[in-house]
């Protein structure tokens, strides 16, 4: 019978599997612990105040910086962002500046009135659209309102420009 | 499934031969008891210990202002953190308790003796390593208790004529414990001497392997 279980055969085996398990078992401790901050280390979005809208000149884009408060594993710190944002009338466009490419911030381009990303050179156009160059997408819109004449923007993009 | 990848392997590079030959079926003496495990076991715990140790070296940071939180954030937020942490802290106790065992199953069996010398020899460095890695791993968390038992630690020295006090700095990195304490402490710990006990270990288990374990009382 090929296949009867001699003792040796029976903790050989038994080796194996203790083996195995106790691999499986670390790992699967050490390999879920460095893994899990990819799920659970979130940035948060939030309502940042970014000065007074009477600062930002009209119809052209004013680059506004946002400093806003956030968790990052074990630090409590601040967090950087910057947009670009403008006001015409009743209308406010904030866009991040974050390149839809490789996430550069990109410059206001003063000769288009759109923007120029000074890393692999992706153009948009003044809507924030992608027009040449590398990136795939058009800038992010981030939500804005002038509240008491201060102008408040959600870090968190909702839809591409 | 398994079997077949090994297959594929064997084929080329016929290992289980060797394998069965020199680890299932090696040649031990008869009448050997369970008190022969100690080594072995603390060989798992080592490894238990360094595989817990990277996995926690991604989150610690050796630093005044951040080892005590990175701890907490380890204990207390990261996904079978505190799971990784018990098993290095109680790796780390039980290995003490195995080792004296070891050594205390060696003593009474007298196998510390011609030709096996120089694995006691190895085996009691390897001691001195397991100690030293204790030390340094315990003042890592910079909690009330790492801060004063490695304070009571590193003044020891002290005492000792001429270079006693040179020892004392040497230990903490200046005439104060703390930011070089803790970043020689941790270099020490996950650097040093995972590498020199690594080394050692490799003679340990190569030695015995040429001389045989001795025979049971």
């Amino acid at each position: 019978m090929a296949d009867e279980i001699t003792r040796r055969k029976f903790l050989e085996r038994g080796i194996g599997v203790m083996a195995g398990a106790v691999t499986i078992g670390i790992g699967g401790v050490a390999l879920t612990s460095i893994g899990a901050p990819a799920v659970t280390n979130k940035l948060e979005g939030k309502w940042v105040e970014a000065g007074s809208a009477s600062d930002l000149a009209p119809d052209k884009f004013n680059p506004v910086g946002l400093v806003y408060e956030s968790k990052d594993g074990w630090m409590e710190g601040k967090s950087k962002m910057l947009a670009y944002v403008k006001v015409s009338g009743e209308n406010i466009l904030a866009l991040s500046a974050t390149c839809s490419h490789l996430g550069c911030n990109v410059n206001i381009d003063d000769s288009t009135g759109g923007f120029k990303c000074p890393c692999h050179t992706g153009v948009y156009d003044a809507a924030g659209k992608n027009i040449s160059g590398p990136p795939p997408k058009p800038l992010k819109k981030l939500e804005a309102k002038i509240e008491d004449g201060k102008l408040m923007i959600n870090t968190m993009p909702k839809e591409e420009a | 499934m398994l079997g077949r990848i090994i297959d594929v392997f064997d084929r080329r590079l016929k290992f289980k031969e060797d394998f069965k030959k020199n680890v299932l079926d090696h040649p031990v003496p008869q009448r050997i008891n369970l008190t022969y495990c100690f080594g072995g076991i603390s060989f798992l715990l080592y490894m238990l210990l360094a595989a817990t140790g990277i996995a926690m070296i991604f989150f610690y940071v050796p630093s005044v202002d951040h080892a005590f939180v990175t701890v907490e954030y380890i204990t207390f937020d990261l996904p079978l953190g505190n799971i990784l942490r018990g098993i290095h802290h109680w790796s780390a106790n039980i290995m003490i308790v195995v080792l004296f065992l070891h050594m205390l199953r060696v003593y009474v069996y007298g196998a510390y003796k011609n030709p096996r010398e120089f694995n006691w020899i190895t085996g009691v460095v390897l001691f001195a390593f397991v100690l030293a890695f204790g030390f340094t791993g315990y003042l890592l968390p910079w909690d009330q208790k790492a801060y004063w038992a490695t304070k009571v630690g590193v003044l020891m020295p002290q005492s000792a004529p001429v270079a006693g006090p040179f020892i004392s700095k040497l230990l903490m990195g200046g005439d104060q414990l703390g930011a070089l304490t803790i970043s020689r402490f941790y270099a020490v710990h996950v650097a040093v001497l995972p590498i020199i006990t690594v080394v050692f270990l490799v003679g340990h288990f190569l030695m015995i392997r040429r001389t045989g374990i001795a025979e049971p009382l």
